[in-house]
C-alpha cells in the first residue's frame, strides 16, 4: 500500500501520507474503547443517578459534576504522568489514555443519557408502579426503550467529541494521528512542511467526524418528528 | 514514602508567581478570544441565515470544518503551519488567541445559526408588515430572543473549550498549564503539581460559570 500511495503522490508526499492514515487506525481503536468503556461506566453511573436511593443519586451527581469541570488534559497528565511518579510504578501509553478517556466519556453520557431518562414523562413511572412492577423492571422494559430513541441521537454527538479528545493523547506519548502527524511536520524533510501536513491531518480527522456528525443531526432529526 | 510534598510548591515564590501568571494568561486569552469569536459568529450566523448565495455555503463549510477537527491541530496549523507558508512572525500568544478565535467562533456560529431558525416565521413577517428594514429586524427581532433562548448552550460550550485551552501550552504560551509542566520539570512532584493545576481550573470555569450567569441575570433577562 506505502508503494501505491507513493507513486500515485511521489516521494516522500505518499509515504507520509500513507503513514498518517495507518496511524489514524490506532485514533479509532482508541475512540472505540473509549466509547464502549465510557458507556459501560455512564450506564452504570446513570442508573444510579436515576436510582430512587438518595445516596447513591448523590454519588452519582458528585461523579458527573467533578468529571465534567476537570479538562480532559489534566485527567491525562495526573494518570500519565502524577500516579506513576506518586505510586512509582509504570503506566504505558495506552493505559493511561484509555483510562483518562473513559472517565471524560462516562461523565459527559452520563449527563446526556440522564437528560433523556428525565425527558420521559413522570405518568410512565406511575403506571409502572400502579401496575405494582418493581424500580428495576420498570427502569428495563418500560423507560429505557423510549429514553433509547432520545439518547441515541446525542451520543453518536458525543463520538465526535470523544474522537477529537483523543488528539490529547499524544501529550503523554500515545501513538496516534496527533503524535505520528507532529513527528513528520517537524522533521526537515522536504515535502512534510507544517503547512502540508496539518491540513492533511484536519482532513483525516474531519473525514472521521463528519459523517458522525451527520448522523447524529439525522437521527436528532428524526426524534423531533415522533 | 507515599507523602504529598505540596510545601515545595506553595514555598517558593517563584512558583507561585509562576502559577497566578498562568491563570492571568489563560483567563485573559479566553475571555478575549471568545468576546471576539462571539462578535464573528454573529456575523457568520447572519450571512448564513440570510442565505448570502455564496458566502453563505462557504461560511457552512468553515463552520462544519471547525467542528469537526481537534482544536489541538488547528492551533498547530496556525502556529506552525501558517507562519511557514506566509512567512510572518507572530509571539505565541497571537498565534493562540488566533486559534482560540476561530474555534470558538465555529462552536457560536452553529449555536446561534441554529438559534435564528427556531425564530417564528410570523414574528419576521410581523416585523416586515409594519415596514421594518432587516437590519433593523435582525437587531430588534431575532438577535435579543435567540441570545436569550441559546445563552445555555453557548456558555456551556465556552466551558467546554475553556477546559482545552491547556494545549495552547504546547506551542509555548506560558499560561497555566506550561506554568505546570515547567514546575513539574524542576521539583518531579507531578502528582501534587496536577492536582493544584485540576484545582485551579475547575475554580475557575466555576467562576466564569458565575459571572456569566451574573450576565444573564442583569442583561439578558427579559423585562415584563
Amino acid at each position: 500500500m506505502q508503494d501505491t500511495f507513493a507513486e500515485i503522490f511521489g516521494r516522500p508526499e505518499g509515504v507520509i501520507f500513507w503513514q498518517l492514515i495507518a496511524a489514524t487506525r490506532f485514533t479509532i481503536f482508541l475512540s472505540l474503547i473509549a466509547f464502549s468503556g465510557g458507556g459501560l461506566l455512564a450506564a452504570f453511573v446513570c442508573f444510579a443517578r436515576v436510582s430512587p436511593s438518595v445516596v447513591a443519586t448523590k454519588l452519582a451527581i458528585g461523579y458527573i459534576w467533578l468529571f465534567q469541570s476537570i479538562p480532559l488534559l489534566m485527567v491525562l497528565f495526573l494518570v500519565g504522568l502524577g500516579i506513576p511518579r506518586f505510586l512509582g510504578i509504570d503506566i504505558s501509553p495506552w493505559s493511561a489514555a484509555t483510562f483518562s478517556l473513559i472517565i471524560f466519556t462516562s461523565a459527559y453520557l452520563a449527563e446526556v443519557w440522564r437528560g433523556a431518562f428525565e425527558a420521559i414523562p413522570t405518568g410512565q413511572w406511575e403506571g409502572g408502579y400502579a401496575l405494582g412492577l418493581k424500580f428495576s423492571k420498570i427502569f428495563f422494559t418500560i423507560i429505557c426503550p423510549q429514553a433509547y430513541r432520545l439518547a441515541l441521537g446525542p451520543t453518536v454527538g458525543f463520538l465526535v467529541q470523544i474522537i477529537k479528545g483523543t488528539s490529547l493523547a499524544y501529550i503523554i506519548g500515545f501513538q496516534d494521528l496527533m503524535l505520528l502527524g507532529k513527528r513528520w511536520a517537524n522533521a526537515p524533510v522536504l515535502g512534510s512542511e507544517p503547512y502540508l501536513i496539518f491540513p492533511i491531518m484536519a482532513l483525516l480527522y474531519f473525514c472521521l467526524c463528519f459523517p458522525l456528525s451527520c448522523l447524529a443531526r439525522h437521527l436528532e432529526r428524526k426524534q423531533s418528528d415522533y | 514514602m507515599f507523602e504529598f510534598r505540596f510545601f515545595e510548591i506553595y514555598r517558593s515564590k517563584q512558583y507561585l508567581d509562576l502559577i497566578l501568571d498562568g491563570v492571568l494568561v489563560t483567563g485573559s486569552l479566553t475571555i478575549f478570544s471568545s468576546i471576539m469569536a462571539f462578535l464573528m459568529a454573529i456575523f457568520i450566523a447572519a450571512l448564513r441565515y440570510w442565505r448570502i448565495p455564496v458566502l453563505g455555503k462557504f461560511l457552512a463549510t468553515y463552520v462544519e470544518f471547525i467542528r469537526n477537527t481537534p482544536l489541538i491541530v488547528q492551533l498547530f496549523f496556525f502556529a506552525f503551519g501558517l507562519p511557514a507558508l506566509l512567512s510572518y512572525i507572530w509571539p505565541f500568544w497571537c498565534h493562540a488567541l488566533l486559534a482560540l478565535t476561530v474555534n470558538f467562533s465555529g462552536y457560536f456560529s452553529a449555536i446561534l445559526y441554529s438559534g435564528f431558525l427556531k425564530i417564528p416565521r410570523g414574528q419576521i413577517e410581523a416585523a416586515k408588515s409594519i415596514g421594518l428594514k432587516n437590519l433593523v429586524i435582525f437587531k430588534h427581532v431575532i438577535l435579543p430572543q435567540t441570545l436569550h433562548a441559546m445563552y445555555p448552550a453557548l456558555c456551556s460550550q465556552f466551558i467546554f473549550v475553556f477546559l482545552t485551552t491547556g494545549v495552547i501550552s504546547e506551542i509555548g504560551v506560558v499560561d497555566l498549564t506550561h506554568a505546570g509542566l515547567f514546575i513539574d520539570s524542576r521539583t518531579f512532584r507531578s502528582f501534587e503539581i496536577f492536582i493544584v493545576l485540576t484545582a485551579l481550573y475547575v475554580f475557575m470555569a466555576l467562576s466564569f460559570k458565575f459571572f456569566l450567569n451574573l450576565i444573564f441575570l442583569k442583561k439578558l433577562k427579559p423585562k415584563y
